[in-house]
């Protein structure tokens, strides 16, 4: 043959066909270069997440002591920031190619379980231990008996106040086991009036779905019922808005155009970041980033109530959750990868509170001295109101993702005076309905 | 190139005799060296349908279906089409597309024009000046630009640092719904850069001898500028309308960027592109976002039509 080959220069024809098979060969390449993963006893996991660069080093470290573990199981990081992450994450679904384990975040779990993208986790409690985890946490993860994500953490909305420019203007820390919302309208205020310009006593709060829920609840209502419908009145919504009005005019809070500035800057960028604001509505894992943003010690409250007798409306949030794909070739390693997230000390020490307060109550335990100073008063202030909490909130409907923009839209009419609290709650109403419906 | 490969089959047809007719040859190429051209055709051919003819047919199948993405696609008809009848913020979105291509375009055009002609009259370091002020353009569309932009017009941005000089308290542009959409109009301008080399080209293409038998016979310089630049020039004017009314209609990154993807603050900077994003990646509609995408189709079709119709009326060619 290759005797052959030297001796005859190639004719026409055979250049062209060699140089089409050239060209296949090349497409060929390209086509299959996102394949491979060898079929010998070697075993390739993809897990994605989304976070800071924080995350992916220490996501990273986790992965090389779960491997060393584990000879024999591969494991790939992919990475993205928040909104690039549900944009891609769909995408690779969509094209049968999600990754083998997936963050996930509660307003869309329902949206990937009830599709089918999600495996039963209950099926392979035998590698996957949930013994150890919150109950609270654990059952936000379930849909129907099928268990679509396992609780990285648990988070608590609350309010997170800055005690150094209360002193400065003034103003005694309220007692938040008593204090009511008129205390905390006046307070604000207060704060704003007795402190240069450009300081505030809080940032607008009716950018966020979650500072709701728990003001509804107050009221024995709820963001969402069981089944995924609206559990709440309208004139509840109203009133929330009415309230974040109110705080606008009298100079609590900054004007409209300085809010939605401020909301879009993240919390990074928060008043309480850059010290301009005394009050900001967040969750407890932020407590970490803002104490070394704004380099002061700062605290966790709990929301004011309507009077003092009335149910905290406070709950607990798995901060994000553990997911399987229901299309991964190896379910089984993928679930022992999860396993070792949320049950290995190692992982433990290393992920500390950055995926919220750990799910394992053991670990919890553990890890606790290990806490910087922002996470330390978290995790404290979920032990506190841990006890006053007896009842985990049901998975949000499908569309629940949208909600996220939906409520910052109607906020900013209501903020730029377009339209009245009663006409934005009638809105946002419509609007969640024909996005979770 | 298909020259080149054609030598081995000229060289073979020298031991013949020559032919009486080499004509018809010459117009229908040999077999091999057609076979020869489409195949160095064939990646760029394969791009075209697998980048953009496949994705467009796939994309016009599904505008007839629900798709989420994560389920498979289901056939509805024409729901999709007969929802976008009813979709208010479909509306207030085109009605800001409009408003941004319709405002934003004439001036770009209008600045680009006046540089150009202001160069034109041979200013001392034109190359740096060009360089200059073509830069924008490069950036314009930039990520990185719409960032700076959201500083530049923030409440503590540079705009209200001067406006500060003279006391006077800005609002925060950028986050107020009455002026977001105008410093995204601002930004477009500001790219003016791209048409204005273009114009600069088109006048130079001006015969001098126009202006000064012109100038002989007494015009002055606007009558000048009336009747002899505008007439000449208006198919490079033609030509940067089209081009820059495309362009505006497909904007997204500055949009985005600027309001953080929510087109934010209440809709005032949503353009129709961001919310067929927002419907296709966000809602998990990708049926609806692929009817929305024929319809922007068609209106650019449609605007692009009327303008070639309309050019009949007023674009002179010189020849």
């Amino acid at each position: 043959m290759r005797e052959d080959r030297r001796a005859q220069r190639p004719t026409r024809r055979r250049r062209t066909t060699l140089a089409a098979l050239a060209g296949c060969c090349a497409v060929a390449l390209v086509a299959t270069g996102c394949g491979g993963g060898a079929d010998d006893g070697e075993v390739t996991l993809r897990f994605s997440w989304w976070g800071a660069d924080e995350r992916h080093a220490e996501t990273q470290e986790v992965i090389e002591r779960f491997e060393a573990e584990n000879p024999g199981i591969t494991v790939e990081g992919e990475y993205a920031d928040w909104s690039s992450y549900w944009d891609r994450l769909a995408t690779n679904v969509a094209a049968n190619d999600a990754p083998d384990i997936i963050q996930h975040e509660e307003r869309y779990l329902r949206e990937y379980g009830d599709r089918g993208a999600l495996a039963d986790l209950h099926e392979f409690e035998d590698v996957l231990d949930l013994s150890t985890i919150d109950e609270l946490a654990l059952g936000g993860g379930e849909v129907d008996g099928e268990l679509y994500g396992v609780a990285t953490g648990v988070n608590a909305y609350g309010i997170i106040a800055d005690p150094e420019i209360f002193d400065q203007a003034g103003v005694e820390m309220p007692d938040d086991t008593t204090w009511t919302w008129d205390d905390y309208a006046e307070i604000a205020a207060e704060i704003s009036e007795n402190t240069p310009d450009g300081v505030y006593g809080a940032q607008n709060y009716g950018f966020n779905e979650a500072g709701f829920n728990i003001f509804a609840r107050q009221r024995g209502e709820a963001l969402y019922t069981a089944d995924g419908g609206l559990g709440f009145s309208q004139e509840t919504l109203a009133d929330w808005w009415e309230l974040s009005l109110e705080l606008q005019e009298s100079g609590a809070e900054p004007d409209a155009a300085r809010s939605v500035e401020t909301e879009s800057g993240g919390v990074d960028r928060s008043l309480i970041a850059t010290n301009a604001g005394a009050m900001y509505h967040s969750w407890s894992n932020h407590l970490g980033i803002l104490t070394n943003t704004s380099g002061r010690e700062l605290q966790m409250l709990r929301y004011p109530r309507a009077d003092e007798e009335g149910p905290t409306g406070l709950y607990l949030k798995p901060a994000m959750y553990y997911s399987v794909s229901a299309r991964s070739e190896h379910p089984r390693e993928a679930a022992m990868f999860v396993d070792f997230l949320l049950n290995d000390p190692q992982a433990a020490e290393i992920i500390l509170a950055d995926r919220g307060l750990p799910a394992n109550l053991e670990l919890r335990e553990q890890i606790r001295g290990d806490l910087e100073q922002g996470d330390a008063v978290g995790a404290e202030f979920i032990d506190e109101i841990s006890a006053e909490i007896d009842d985990a909130l049901p998975v949000p409907p499908i569309g629940a993702g949208e909600v996220v923009d939906l409520i910052k839209r109607v906020n900013e009419d209501v903020l730029f005076g377009r339209l009245s609290p009663d006409e934005a709650a009638e809105r946002f109403m419509a609007d969640v309905e024909s996005a979770t419906g | 190139m298909v020259s080149l490969d054609s030598a081995p089959t000229t060289a073979a047809s020298d031991g013949e005799p020559p032919r009486p007719t080499p004509a018809p040859r010459r117009r229908r190429p040999a077999r091999g060296d057609e076979r020869a051209a489409y195949l160095f055709l064939a990646p760029w051919f394969l791009g075209l349908v697998v980048i953009t003819i496949g994705p467009m047919v796939a994309s016009l199948y599904f505008s007839f279906t629900d798709y989420s993405l994560l389920s498979e696609p289901e056939w509805v008809g024409l729901d999709n089409y007969r929802r976008m009848l009813e979709d208010e913020r479909l509306r207030s979105s085109l009605g800001v597309t409009f408003f941004y291509v319709f405002v934003s375009v004439p001036l770009q055009l209008a600045l680009a024009l006046l540089l150009a002609i202001v160069l034109d009259r041979g200013v001392r370091g034109l190359a740096l000046y060009r360089s200059v002020y073509y830069l924008p353009s490069l950036l314009g569309g930039s990520v990185a630009i719409a960032i700076l932009w959201r500083q530049v017009f923030g409440a503590e941005g540079l705009v209200n640092s001067l406006l500060g000089l003279f006391g006077i308290t800005g609002e925060g542009w950028v986050s107020h719904p009455d002026y977001a959409l105008g410093t995204l109009v601002v930004l477009n301008v500001w790219t003016f850069g791209a048409p204005m080399v273009i114009f600069l080209a088109g006048l130079r293409q001006i015969p001098t001898m126009y202006y000064e038998a012109a100038a002989v016979d007494g015009a002055g310089p606007i009558r000048r500028f009336f009747r002899i630049t505008v007439p000449l020039l208006s198919p490079i004017v033609f030509f940067n309308l089209v081009l820059q009314i495309i362009n505006a209609f497909q904007s997204f990154t500055q949009a985005f960027v600027v309001s953080g993807g929510t087109g934010g603050p209440s809709d005032s900077t949503l353009f129709y592109t961001l919310y067929l994003y927002d419907q296709g990646f966000g809602s998990f509609d990708m049926g609806y976002a692929s009817a929305m995408a024929w319809l922007l189709l068609v209106i650019i079709a449609g605007f692009t039509a009327i303008h070639f119709i309309a050019s009949k009326y007023w674009v002179f060619y010189d020849d």
